[in-house]
């Protein structure tokens, strides 16, 4: 079964800039580096990305073992099958989210055989020294997973970060209870420290720790900034892409690479930009990825996007920064506390904007924006079966964007001051699937609600331009 | 006295049937009735503000339908029936809908129930993930701005004295529960599963001085029952999460069995620990919903030593209960979706296993359309220990 799903790796999927086509040695580097690490005898941490503190585990040299990424990557390669099976196995269901089953049936493989499962991908996951949990407000498995895992590997001990942030309420503002919140999450943040501190026999150089802080935080305001480039007409990079490029965002924040890489990419988009060099050279369609992880063993179905002429100039999914100069953050030199108004400010960055329009929603405004500012077509999401997290409230957020943006004929007034006639219409796309339990993804089913939808733009483009 | 002769048995039914029917009434006569969502919403607040706490079920027998309209069908499917009759209108006597950090099929769809339903009021608690002196003292603060929030929806400042008031109000209405399990001892019990979780159930509709009221009637008529109204039968566990329908639990007893005790939401998980009395109500209740509340949801470090010993810290409660209710086996019964449970399932299982207790375990849909496979494991399993 493995042997045949192996054989149905696909070939590479191409990309339209050189930064995202280095990324895929750059994570076979993380992985088997992480291994070279263990042998070398450094501490290894099993954690999750997006979790608040990468900085710290870089100033105090622990190396990260990003457990949803090697699950991702077993769906890239399509060879997470076995783990899977693995998972269930052991009772846990196969309804549960899959990046959690597939780490959690090759852990137990792993720990029984004393050595990485056969034919592992990229060499497999090292063991880790301790499990790094993140208690947010979203993501149960973050919090249950390693939880789960110490069934097999008793003697690793657990830290569970709480990183909570306010859902958006009418009657409060973030300001009300940010200082109780910002409170609890330095206190587990400083927790970490001392956590870490305990494991590896070091003490935090508080310095350094500064130091990455401001390297992270220049990092986002750089991304900010070069994702921002791809307003541009045709546009230069598209989400296919930006599923690669979210590997320095969100696995190697606070490092020198991380910011050099954005470097190199925004000189490159800026490059393609003068040249008007797009995704496509024919763009007919421009997409917002609205939500929802990606199916990781099927992301050539951009490339289906792109023959149809359509791009995606803008995700919200793995867009995990915003610049760091519109966060209201507080002046302090506390590096912990940095990060916490970072968490903060990042998570509650869309409230005033829905303030300002009554009845609406964080999420549904950033929707907008990004609308707006990209000059959207049509909007794309992904549910997949295995994750609420990243997939519950899509099918609200788009009836709300319905409301707005309506199949009928709206009156706009112009920068002139004139009224004119306007169709606002946006289509919209849900694919269903997966992030790596391929049982559930049929390539031909895909590509017709795709082919469908596009020939839904095609007919909206139309009817735009008749009124025109 | 049997069932059908008992006048408070009768008036159980009735609400449980006619689930809201007193929320109903009270709405009529002008109260605010405030709907929630799971045993992480702190009622003594609600009850403290002078409205009605009422907590929302699914129905096993109602089809999934409208609420898909505006859920995803990856929620977890007792949310997703909630959200649909809700939808629907089967609750249209609530001024507003409370919903804690319970899961990420509650956290996740918040803004879906609050614009969908369009409620003049709603309110989301955040419950930290962990047990520390921060997360209790964080806690506490969020359980403050509920009480802010709440009180400029009611018009009422909410003082101590009204909380503290509450706050005794439930440990009574806890204490009436618990003797109400206590008649689960004997063999065979004096009250059945199926009675017990109708009672519970009717219990979360109700004002609390209603609750206490009506299980002090049931509790009254039951210790004069001269005969147990079933017999003697293998002893039956069930543990998991929200069960708030009879259909389950009628269906072990349907299979020759008597369930005496369980580990629920709508049961002992939060039926059974107390408020404490005496210090700060805000920092009683905090402990209360955070520690003393035993949801997979939030995470206990693990303590020193083996991996059994954690295991016997997280889930000794379970075990307490199943040598003092002389257990002979235990139904895991967890949902789809159900990621919070679903990760314990292997841990629960070596846990019960190391105490010599049978296991099932079953996972279902939330809905009557798998009765007939449930019940062929529930007789299977009858059948090897007994």
């Amino acid at each position: 079964m493995a042997e045949e799903q192996k054989k149905q790796e696909r070939k590479k999927r191409r990309t339209a800039t050189e930064a995202a086509s280095s990324i895929g040695p750059m994570v076979k580097e993380f992985i088997t580096g992480t291994i070279r690490a263990k042998a070398e005898g450094k501490k290894l941490a099993y954690t999750f990305i997006v979790c608040c503190y990468d900085e710290i585990l870089g100033a105090m040299d622990v190396v990260p073992v990003w457990t949803e990424n090697f699950a991702g990557v077993c769906g890239a390669k399509r060879d997470a099958e076995r783990f899977l099976e693995r998972a269930e196995s052991q009772s846990f269901s196969r309804s549960l989210c899959t990046y959690a089953l597939c780490g959690l049936g090759f852990d137990q493989w792993r720990e029984e055989l004393g050595e990485m499962p056969p034919d592992a991908p990229w060499g497999g996951q090292a063991r880790p020294d301790f499990m790094l949990s993140s208690g947010q407000i979203l993501c149960d498995p973050r919090n249950k997973w390693y939880q789960a895992a110490q069934q097999y590997m008793p003697d690793v001990p657990i830290y569970d970060v709480g990183l909570p942030y306010p859902l958006y309420e009418d009657d409060i503002e973030v300001a009300d209870v940010q200082d109780y919140y910002i409170k609890y999450i330095v206190a587990e943040l400083r927790g970490l420290v001392k956590f870490l501190e305990e494991q590896t026999g070091k003490k935090m150089d508080y310095d350094r720790l500064g130091e990455l802080v401001d390297l992270g935080e220049r990092t986002w305001n750089l991304i900010w900034e070069t994702y921002d480039l791809r307003r541009a007409v045709p546009t230069p990079m598209g989400t296919g892409d930006a599923m690669n490029t979210m590997v320095p965002m969100v696995f190697m924040m606070g490092t020198q690479e991380a910011y050099d890489f954005f470097v190199k990419l925004n000189k490159e988009l800026k490059d393609k930009i003068a040249k008007k060099e797009g995704v496509v050279e024919d763009e007919k369609y421009r997409l917002l990825w609205g939500g929802g992880l990606p199916s990781w063993f099927a992301l050539t179905d951009f490339n289906y996007f792109n023959s149809k002429g359509a791009v995606f100039p803008v995700e919200t999914t793995y867009r995990m920064i915003e610049p760091i100069y519109r966060l209201n953050m507080p002046d302090t030199n506390d590096p912990i506390e940095r990060l916490a108004w970072r968490w903060l400010g990042y998570w509650t960055y869309w409230y005033d904007k829905a303030k300002k329009r009554p009845g609406s929603e964080p999420d549904v405004e950033r929707l907008i924006q990004y609308i707006e500012d990209y000059q959207i077509d049509g909007v794309v999401m992904h549910e997949a079966f295995s994750c609420r997290t990243w997939h519950l409230g899509l099918i609200w957020q788009l009836n709300q964007l319905r409301k707005i943006y309506k199949p009928i004929p709206v009156l706009i007034l112009g920068k002139d001051g004139k009224k004119r006639e306007e169709k606002r219409e946006l289509p919209s796309l849900i694919l269903e699937s997966d992030i790596i339990d391929i049982s559930t993804y049929s390539e031909v089913d895909t590509r017709n609600r795709i082919d469908a939808f596009i020939e839904t733009l095609e007919q909206v483009r139309k009817n735009k331009a008749d009124l025109r | 006295m049997n069932e059908q002769n008992s006048t408070v048995m009768s008036k159980v039914e009735r609400y449980y049937e006619d689930y809201g029917i007193r929320a109903r009434e009270l709405k009529k006569e002008g109260k605010t009735v405030i709907a929630y969502l799971c045993s992480l919403v702190p009622t003594e607040i609600i009850t403290a503000a002078g409205l009605v706490p009422f907590r929302i079920r699914g129905n096993v027998n109602e089809p999934i339908t409208k609420g898909d309209t505006n859920l995803e069908t990856i929620a977890c499917p007792f949310i997703r029936s909630c959200f649909d009759l809700s939808v629907k209108g089967w609750y249209d006597f609530c001024d507003s809908i409370v919903i804690p950090h319970g899961c990420d099929s509650m956290t996740r769809t918040y803004s879906t129930w609050r614009y969908t339903l369009g409620l003049p009021y709603s309110h989301f608690i955040n419950v930290p993930h962990t047990v520390s002196g921060p997360s209790m003292e964080f806690f506490t603060q969020e359980l403050n701005t509920f009480t802010k929030s709440l009180g400029r929806f009611a018009h009422k400042e909410i003082a101590d004295s009204d909380l503290t008031e509450a706050i005794h109000l439930y440990n009574e209405n806890r204490d009436k529960a618990k003797a109400l399990y206590d008649l689960r001892k004997s063999d065979p019990p004096l009250i059945s599963g199926t009675e017990m979780s109708k009672i519970l159930t009717v219990g979360m509709s109700l004002p609390v001085t209603e609750a206490n009221e009506l299980f002090a009637e049931v509790l009254e008529e039951l210790t004069q029952r001269k005969e147990a109204p079933i017999h003697k039968a293998p002893r039956i566990m069930v543990d998991g999460a929200c069960i708030d329908n009879i259909n389950f639990v009628k269906l072990i007893e349907d299979s020759g069995a008597n369930v005496v005790v369980d580990s629920l939401c709508i049961g002992t998980r939060d039926y059974l620990p107390h408020t404490d009395v005496g210090g700060d109500p805000l920092d009683a209740l905090a402990r209360r919903y955070l520690d003393k509340i035993n949801c997979p949801r939030t995470y206990r470090e693990k303590v020193e030593g083996t991996y059994e010993k954690d295991l016997a810290a997280r889930f000794g409660d379970i075990g307490s209960l199943g040598k003092e209710f002389k257990v002979d086996g235990v139904i895991l019964y967890v949902y789809k979706y159900c990621d919070p449970f679903g990760f314990e399932v292997p841990a629960r299982k070596a846990y019960l296993d190391s105490l010599n207790m049978p296991v099932l375990y079953l996972e279902d849909e939330y809905s009557a359309g798998t009765i007939g496979r449930l019940r062929t494991r529930i007789q299977a399993f009858l059948e090897v220990i007994e």
